[in-house]
Formats: structure tokens, sequence, C-alpha cells
């Protein structure tokens, strides 16, 4: 035996004068790393409550319970956390939408309730929720990507001088990646005039599933050509994903869905060839948004439908309203000539009113719905905005969509900050390169830069095709020279509405400019046209604010065969007139088929 | 490694070969010919050392797949054989006899997939599950969560919502998307 | 090497029980030579819950069988049911003591099957923390070889130093025990400010503790007297039983995945394992030793080489609905305890169509522990499991 071996080992006694290394006060002298995954917080005023984290939790941890107000862009959920299930994983941290979730670094809570355990982070208030040490989002990456994939369009130069669609469109690799961004949360669903299945259409294109997209398109909304194209997209504006980073391009999706799908298969796609028809008959007024949408459904459920159309086409402000860059005439054609192959009569040219009554439809028909929408400009009513060389934008518009000449000037002005704006400035400017070879075209609206109520990107693209947009100002006064404008007066708008949220600008009179133009071009909203409507029905009608007739969920008068909707009850957008176009066909079919 | 592929498939008629990565092949082979071809790559291809032996369950197929993972220490190679079986016949011929492990590998596989090995000693012994009454837990058809919810009683009083079904209840209960195609047209 | 026969008290250990033509010992109950009884589930040999059922004849081993079934918690089962993104929190609980590994193998496995590139960066930081789990179990291990023989006073230091190494994970990835940081595509944040010279102290105390380990265990005769000639494992049985990693590599048969296999950044670091030839406790103990040592150095060189900043996670399909192309992989790494490696097959869908976890001790702790232990004493079972590290959880998952 060795005898060293024996006592080498007692050197270890050498530790008995040494300070022991315990911590002595772990509650106070351990604190949690910064980085530790402790007890959640939850910053409930920026949470969505869009249950990405429950739907991630892999040990059900998670349940969304009510707390918040439910509004658009946030569903009044919040996440409440059964401590008994969770595993301080922090997937929920990491891939929430707001990075308002978040882990503190407590771990020594205790409690003698084993139900304390189960509380609601930011909403139930723990000693944790003011400190700023645990766990965050890594800055260094996502779950997901939070950048849009970009769609390809026209250059500028390209886009002058022609009606050309500038957007091209998603490829298939270019549409499963923006898919592939959601995370299904359906928030968008509920701020969507129509209530479309946005996830689950999205979700059919991750899963190249294009005709059960198409099918889940056509439950809510029969125009998705026209939709993915120029829709407003209230959806995106409440798209958790924008939180972070940038919303989930639905609209280009649902363009992508449908223009994948060949219209000659729709059909079938549909199931729809053999529907099963019923011996009642219905008139719709109006070929826009909500006329077609509500002869769609109705077909659907066997109605003989008859649409009459003041125009020469069918469509409405979408193809009157809607310039061929942003719209091409042969997508709504698609649209149209589907729901039209429903067994859906069209008859063109037909004044109701004039030609036929109101009355006479409604004794002619089991019911009648009325989508006439918003054509009569809206003046300005400044000095000078009779003189006829000052327009309306509507019926540019309409006159460039029917292919009637423009007498285009060389210099225009044209006033108002909205989307109909931004469509005649354009159009405009294409035609002015047609004609002169250059662009001198300006637009003002009474709201600042970042008030206007144009989609960014038309302002964008119309500074890119060469218009100059220059918001802020009001117009004074339109300068009139031997009966031909020479020019708009304007001066500086600092506010719109008063402290109350009335409609009441208040202007710097003192800062003022003239813009020379010899055709000024207003833009500043849209009336409708009822005068279809005599006086003995108006009488029985029950008007609402703002000369709207009054109707019910179902978009029915009180004159019971009469459904209204569309721009004249809600909007003015295209989806608002689908949305009401399916109800008031739901409503139409309740009234005639009270059993169901 | 070429070679060991080229006599796996001239003379145990292996099909299906992929190369993983480097070093990592997966090749199909008869069930017939499987624990042949295992014992020539442990014998003369210096396979010597078994890394794992698995199954997959194929519910759609209606087979099982066994995996032998087999490992050349000296050339650093790996072959996974692929041997699918008949999932109604779940039964397979043992292979205990080549590495004293196996006999603890097809005890597990009796277990968890229901495959039998006749000769595997012990094979009918338990190896983690006692007293278990209900189908062998490992395949497809075996609901882990129904399992659970069924002998298990959950934390009482816990309830959560939908997202966007909270938000139609509150937003818009009535409205043209409970109305959709589907409803009114029969045929779908 | 001169073998101690101090404490060796019956030189004869063939005298019970006979054996059949099979080499099977005939164990007949009722002649009252035998007993059975039951070690465990509790047992000194192991971290986790298992039982021997132990036939004995005296104080000596006749048979032995294995039987686990105290930690099954059918994880991969669980993973079939869960998203790609969700599996790595739940695999790490296949092996308690060792959890990077699992999260490893697990992620590797999940981007050989969708063909993504770790960033560089993350590499190096997968390659420090599988380090640091390495040391951290061994810093264990190594000290609680010497517990199984109740020498427990270098167990407490290595649990000290255990314990700023777990401070140092705390620091890195947000969690003790349960790092959660190796996730499929990379990993879950940076080094901290300062990390690097908080890590290097405590390898300093490490150095120190080496030398002060090396007193206690090494340099001690019961310690010695006990674990020479004990538990030999012959270096054919290597392949035939399935001997990984510091148990292979103490019959002196090289098997270092980080040497076989490099992966991540292991090509790039100066290493070479250990090895010896005497195959008993007291050689797999020198070969942890030693490796712990090597894992100092690995630390201070990955610290040393790896950039400051740098990409730590590649860009994946979202992780909500990740679907992974159909195909099947093994992916591997060396744990402390030996090749440690996952079998995936994915069925093209977004949950895993089967996961198969293959540890070291699937095979130490069955066939090899039942045979090691015939003609060993009651009182050297725990020192023959801890000198396999055999790790329950990773046997059944």
């Amino acid at each position: 035996m060795d005898i060293k071996k024996l006592l080498t080992p007692l050197t270890a006694w050498g530790n008995i004068t040494k300070d022991p290394v315990t911590i002595k006060d772990p509650l106070n002298e351990r604190p949690g790393a910064d980085r530790y995954r402790g007890f959640h917080r939850n910053d409930v005023e920026v949470c969505i409550g869009c249950g990405t984290c429950e739907e991630i939790c892999e040990n059900e941890a998670i349940d969304m319970v009510a707390i918040a107000e439910t509004k658009d862009g946030d569903s009044g959920l919040r996440p409440m956390i059964d401590y008994g299930r969770c595993c301080w994983c922090a997937l929920c941290v990491d891939v929430c939408t707001t990075n308002s979730l978040s882990m503190s670094n407590e771990y020594t809570w205790v409690t003698t309730d084993p139900e304390d355990f189960r509380f609601v982070p930011g909403v139930d208030k723990k000693d944790w929720d003011k400190g700023d040490k645990g766990w965050k989002k890594p800055e260094n990456y996502e779950f997901y990507s939070i950048k849009r994939v970009h769609m390809e369009e026209l250059s500028p130069e390209e886009r002058n001088g022609s009606f050309i669609e500038m957007m091209k469109g998603y490829s298939k690799e270019q549409a499963e990646k923006e898919a592939d961004r959601c995370v299904e949360c359906g928030i968008c669903t509920a701020t969507c005039p129509a209530h479309m299945g946005i996830p689950e259409y999205i979700k059919a294109i991750r899963n190249d599933d294009l005709e059960e997209g198409l099918r889940i398109l056509y439950d809510t909304n029969p125009l998705p050509e026209i939709c993915g194209r120029i829709c407003t997209h209230k959806c995106e504006s409440v798209c958790s994903m924008g939180h972070k980073g940038d919303p989930i391009s639905i609209r280009w999706l649902k363009r992508y869905i449908a223009d994948q799908n060949p219209s000659e298969k729709y059909k079938k796609i549909l199931e729809v060839e053999n529907l099963q028809p019923k011996d009642k008959k219905v008139a719709i007024i109006g070929s826009g948004p909500s006329g077609l949408s509500a002869a769609h459904y109705l077909a659907l459920m066997g109605y003989q439908v008859k649409i009459f159309e003041k125009l020469e086409k069918a469509g409405g402000m979408m193809r009157y309203g809607i310039p061929e860059y942003r719209l091409p005439y042969d997508q709504i054609d698609k649209d149209i000539n589907y729901i039209l192959s429903l067994g859906v009569e069209i008859e063109y040219n037909v004044n109701i009113g004039t030609d036929i009554s109101l009355e006479q439809l409604g004794k002619d028909y089991d019911a009648v719905f009325s989508g006439t929408g918003l054509q009569l400009g809206r003046s300005t009513g400044i000095e000078g905005s009779d003189n006829e060389h000052v327009y309306y934008s509507t019926d540019l518009l309409r006159k460039i969509a029917q292919g009637e000449e423009i007498e285009v000037a060389e210099s225009i002005v044209v006033i108002g900050g909205g989307n109909v704006a931004m469509d005649i400035t354009r159009s405009l400017a294409r035609l002015q390169k047609e004609k002169y070879g250059k662009i001198q075209i300006i637009t003002t609206s009474l709201e600042k830069e970042e008030n206007m109520p144009a989609d960014r990107e038309e302002v964008v693209e119309a500074r890119e095709e060469g218009c100059v947009i220059n918001p802020g100002w009001a117009p004074k006064s339109i300068e009139i020279k031997d009966g031909i404008p020479t020019g708009l007066h304007v001066v500086k708008c600092n506010s719109l509405f008063d402290g109350e949220g009335r409609f009441n600008p208040q202007c710097d009179l003192d800062v003022k400019e003239f813009w020379p133009g010899t055709m000024i071009v207003q833009s500043i909203g849209q009336g409708m046209d009822i005068s279809y409507i005599t006086e003995e029905m108006r009488e029985k009608l029950e008007f609402g604010p703002r000369g709207r007739v009054q109707t019910d969920e179902y978009f029915q008068t009180s004159l019971k065969w009469l459904f209204m909707g569309g721009d004249i009850i809600q909007g003015p957008d295209v989806i608002h007139g689908i949305a009401n176009g399916h109800m008031a066909a739901v409503g139409i079919d309740r009234m005639l088929n009270p059993e169901k | 490694m070429q070679d060991t592929i080229k006599n796996l498939t001239e003379r145990f008629g292996a099909s299906n070969m992929i190369e993983k990565k480097p070093g990592l092949i997966f090749i199909t082979i008869e069930q017939s010919k499987a624990i042949s071809a295992v014992t020539y790559l442990r014998d003369i291809e210096g396979y010597t050392v078994l890394t794992l032996l698995t199954a997959v369950d194929w519910i759609e197929d209606n087979v099982f797949q066994l995996t032998y993972l087999l490992n050349n220490p000296e050339q650093i190679t790996e072959i996974g054989l692929r041997v699918m079986i008949d999932r109604e016949k779940a039964e397979m011929e043992s292979a205990h006899h080549l590495w004293p492990n196996v006999e603890v590998y097809q005890r597990e596989l009796k277990e968890m997939y229901g495959i039998n090995f006749p000769g595997s000693p012990r094979i009918d012994e338990n190896f983690i599950l006692e007293g278990w009454n209900d189908k062998p837990p490992y395949r497809r058809d075996f609901d882990t969560k129904e399992y659970a919810e069924n002998n298990f009683f959950p934390r009482p009083g816990r309830k959560t919502n939908d997202p966007a079904e909270y938000m139609k209840q509150k937003m818009y209960p009535n409205n043209p998307s409970d109305y959709t195609n589907k409803k009114y047209n029969p045929n779908r | 090497m001169e073998k101690s026969k101090l404490f060796t008290l019956n030189e004869d250990r063939s005298l019970y029980p006979e054996h059949d033509e099979n080499g099977k010992p005939i164990v007949d109950l009722s002649s009252h030579k035998f007993l059975k009884i039951w070690q465990g589930p509790q047992h000194p040999g192991v971290t986790g819950n298992m039982s021997l059922e132990l036939t004995v004849s005296g104080d000596e081993i006749v048979e032995s069988k294995t039987h686990v079934g105290y930690l099954h918690r059918g994880f991969e089962k669980l993973m079939e049911r869960r998203k790609y993104i969700q599996c790595f929190p739940t695999c790490i609980r296949m092996c308690v003591a060792e959890p990077d590994p699992n999260e490893y193998v697990l992620s590797n496995a999940i981007e050989e099957l969708s063909g993504i590139e770790v960033p560089e960066m993350a590499k190096w930081l997968r390659t420090l923390v599988l380090e640091m789990a390495r040391l951290q179990v061994l810093l264990r291990g190594v000290p609680g070889q010497a517990g199984t023989f109740a020498l427990g006073l270098g167990y407490q230091w290595g649990n000290y130093l255990r314990d700023l190494i777990l401070d140092s994970f705390e620091e890195l990835t947000g969690g003790r025990v349960y790092h959660m940081y190796i996730l499929p595509g990379g990993v879950r944040g940076l080094l901290p400010d300062g990390f690097k010279k908080r890590m290097e102290d405590k390898l300093k105390l490490i150095d120190e503790f080496m030398i002060k380990i090396d007193k206690l265990i090494f340099q001690n005769v019961v310690f010695e007297s006990r674990a020479r000639g004990l538990g030999y494992i012959p270096k054919e049985w290597v392949d035939v039983y399935g001997v990984y990693g510091p148990a292979a590599r103490a019959a002196g048969v090289m098997r270092d995945v980080r040497k076989t296999n490099p992966y991540l950044k292991y090509s790039e670091l100066d290493f070479e394992p250990y090895t010896t030839t005497d195959s008993d406790v007291f050689a797999r103990t020198e070969v942890r030793y030693n490796d712990l040592k090597m894992t100092v150095d690995l630390i201070r060189q990955i610290m040393a080489k790896m950039p400051e900043k740098g990409d730590i996670k590649a860009e994946t399909p979202n992780v909500m609905h990740w679907k992974i192309p159909k195909g099947e992989t093994y992916s591997k790494c060396e744990s402390s305890r030996g090749e440690y490696g996952m079998y995936m097959v994915s069925d093209g869908s977004d949950k895993p169509r089967r996961v198969n976890l293959k540890g070291p001790s699937y095979t130490h702790a069955n066939a090899l522990l039942d045979r090691l232990l015939i003609n060993a004493n009651i009182a050297d079972t725990a020192a023959i499991m801890v000198s396999l590290a055999t790790c329950p959880p990773e046997i059944e998952r």
C-alpha cells in the first residue's frame, strides 16, 4: 500500500479555514439574470389579443380571457397563464406579434393558494410588473418574416402615358412566401366589412390549393379579381403582423388566387353547375359592387335575378370610376361574366325613374334591391367653380372609361386628397403625357400630408409619375379670364376640425399661393342621386342622417319589398357594397322564404 | 461505401437508396432478406455497431418501417436499413443473436408498437409500461391527448376564446359570412 | 499498472452459481443459496430512477436485470403532435442532467431535413454551449464517482462549481437547468457583456479544483483499491455491447463524435480526446477527468476564436406552420456520456412523423450493465453505474 496515497487526500482538510461559498440570503442577494425566464409581464395596452402565444404554447398553458374592449384590431382578449403547465420556454414571448409579452427575472414568488398561479400578466398586478429585467424577444431574430414580399410593378417611366396595369401580381413563390407570414390570428376578419375568411384563404395559398382558396373567396366576396386589386384593404390596417413590420399583403394574395383560377373553370370549382331554381323574381338596380353581390348570392339561392343598369356596361364605379391602370377592364369582365353565367339577366341603358318607375319594379318583382351608388360630383362652391372648364372627377373618369375624348389642358389643378383625386390626377397625367409629352399637374388637399385620406402608395406612385401633390392648402377661388380658368388661389390650411371634432377648417389667410391651370378638377367627394324615389315613396321611407335611407341589418327599408345597399347606405367603398349586397340577399331570402 | 451499396443491391435486392449526408445513407430491404443483410453488413462490411433499432408507423400505408441503423467505426459511415413490414401482421425475425442489446430494442418495440419478434428473449416482459391494457401507445392510432383526457382530470375553471370567433360574437354576431355559398348550395 | 487487491475478500468468485451450457447461471431460489433483492428505483448510481433486480449469493451478484419505467414520459410520441418549433422545449427533458445535446441533435435534425444552413456565429455559440454542458456534467460526474464509494466531499466542491457554470447558463440562455437555447435555425442570443471575463474567472477556479480533485480521488488509496479492476470492459465488447464515449476510450477504443464526425466548429479546435486501456472504473474516471480538463481548454479556445457579433439564426419559414419535406435523418453529437443521436422522420407535414432518441445509456445500462454486474459486489453496483454515466430518462424517454 502506498502510504503517500493514504495521506494525500487529507489535504482536503485545508478547506476548513476557508469561508463557505453559500449565498446566505438567496431571496435578496440573488436576483435572476438579465435574461432570466421568470414570471410573465404583458403590456396590456400594446397587446391586441391575437392569441398567437396561446397557439404556440406547447403545454396549453395559455387561455385567452376577455379583459379589454373588443374593437377593430384588438380582440379584447388577453393571455392568462397557468403556471402549473408553463415550462418557461418563452416561445410565447418570441412569437408575440406586438412584442407586448415578456418575462421578468422573478422566480421566488410564493403563495399559499395554488389558484394564484393562474393569472393574467399585466392585469393581475404583481411585484415584478415594473422591473425591466428578464427575457425579451431577442432583437436578432424573428419567428416569421416581418418584411412584405415586394410585388413587381411597372417603372414610373413605363407607367406614364399608358393605362396598362401597373402591379404585376405575385408569382407562385412570392405568394406562398407572403402567405407564409400569416400567423392565422383572424383579427383581420372582424375588420373586413364582408368578414372574409382571410386566414383560411391565405392557408389555401400555403397549401397550394387555389381551388379551395377560390371557394373561400366566393363564400363572402363574388368580386375577387376586383377586390384583389382595388379594395381599400382595411384588413391590412389591423393585421397583427403590422405591429412589428409590414402587414400581410392580404389584397394581393386575394388577387393571386383569383388570377390563378381560369374563368372557364369557375363553375366547376365553385360547384354551381346544378343550382336549384326558385320561382321568385328579384330586380336589382345598378350593377355596382352591391348590386352584383346581391345578384350573385340571390342567384345561388335560385332566385331569378334581373339587373337594370343605366350605362352601357356593368360594373358601376368599378368600371367608370377607377382607372384602367389600377383595375383592367378584362378583370372586371371576368368577375361579372361569372355572375351573369349563373343565370343573372342584365338590361343595359335603362334608367329607373324615367324608363321604368321604381313602383312598377316593386309590382313586377317579389323584391327590389337598389345599389345606385354615389355618382354626382360635389362642388367646392368657391368662386369660379361653376365655370364650364371646372370639372368633377367622377364625370372625367367615366368619360375616360367610356373612351370619350377629353380636352386635356396643358396645366391642370386638382382639388382633393382622396383615392379618387389620385385616380383622376394620375389618369390626367397619362393623358397629358400622351398629348403634350410632359406632365404639369398639381393636386392639393385640405388635409396635411400625414392625414391625407388617399392610400399612401397612391400618393407615392403619383409623385413617382411626375405629378405634384401638395397637401395642406384650402382652395380660395378660381381665377377666370375670358371664360377660361387661369389658375387656383389657395391659402394655407392649418387644421380641419375644431376642439369638438366638428369639420371647421382653420386657414392662415396670409400664406397664399396661386397655381396656374387652365383646367380645374374638383374631387372632394360624391353625392347620391336617388331621384328615382318618388315623393309618395319618400313619405313611407324613413331617412337617417345625411339624407340616407334608414335600413335594418338586412338592408331592408321600411317599404318591405325594397332593399338598399352600397355607397348610398354605407361606405363608400367596394367591399362595403359587397357586404351590403350579400346581407341584402340574405334579407330578401328571409322575407321570401320565411319558413327557413 | 459504393461497393457496399452495390452488394446490398445485388445480393439483397436493396432499393430506394438515399444519401442524406456524407457518410449516412438509408436503403430499403425486403423483410425476408433483412436479417441476412444486417448480418452481412456486420460480419463482412464492418458495420459492427448497431446504433439503433426503431420503428415508424406508416398507418396510411398499413406498414411499419423498422430502421436498423448500423455504424462502421472504421470507415465512419452509417447505413440505415428500412424494412417495411405488414402492420396487420406485425412480426419480424429476431436479431437478438447479433448484438446483446437487440433484445432490449425488440422488447421496447413489442411494447410500444406491438411488433412481435418470436424467439427474442424476455420479449413478453414489460419494458417500461406496467399493467398496460390499451393498444400499443406509439402506434399512430393511439391518441395520447384523448387518453390523457379520459384518464386524468383537467384543472377546473379553465376556459379560452378563439380571437376570431370571439370578435365575431362581440362585433358582428349576424353577418354575411354565416350565409356562405356552402349554406345555399346543396352541392357543397 | 499494478492492481491493488486490498479489499478483495474472496479471490474465487466462481463458486456460485453453476452455469448451464449457454453460460446462464442456474439460480434456484428455493435452495436458499440465493437471494433476490431490488436496488432502486431510488438508486445512488444514477441521476433519475431505475431499478436493478439482483440475484445475489452472499454479497456477490450472480444475475442482474435492469428495470426501467419510472421516468417514461413518452416525449417521442408527444413530439409527434407538436409543431417543429414546439419540440425543442420538449426534447430537453429526455436527459435532464445534460439537456443541451438534446436541443442540438433535434435542431440539427430539423435543419438537415429542411436544408437550413446555420450562421457561423450560431455555430460557435452552439459549440460553446455544448462544451459548457459537458463541463457542468463532468464537474459533478467525476467527483460523483468517488461519491459512490461514500467519498462525498469532492462532489460538494464540484457541485459548487457546477452552480457557477449554471449561473453562466442563466446569463446566456435565461435558464439554469433547461436552457432552451439551441433552436431550429440557430440560437437565441449573443453572449452578454462581460461573459467571457466571468467565464474565465470560473475556469480558473476549476483549474484549482482539478488539482484538488486529483489529490482527493486519484491519489487516494481507498478510491484506487475499490475502483481498480472493477467493472472491466474488454475491448472486444465495445462494438458488441455498444459502448460509447469515455467508457469506450477507457478501453482503448477511440470513440468521440467530435473527432470522428466533426460537427459545428470542432474541426477548427485543437484537442485530442484521452484514451487509456485499463477499462475499469478507475480508468473511466481518469478518462472523464481528462475530458473535463479538455473541456476547460476547449471553452478557452472557443471564447478566443469566436467572433463578437453575427447572425444568430437563419431565416426559417414561419414557425407557426413550418412544414418540412419528407425524409429521414440521423443527427448525432458527443455528449459527456458518448454518442448522442436522434433519428427523425418527416412525412412532409408540420409535425415530425417519428422522433427517436438514442443515448448511450440505452446500451450501457441494459445489456452491458447486466453483464458487468455479474460477480460484482452489491456495494459496487453504484460505482459501475456511475462509471457508465447511466442516465435513465434517456433510456425510456
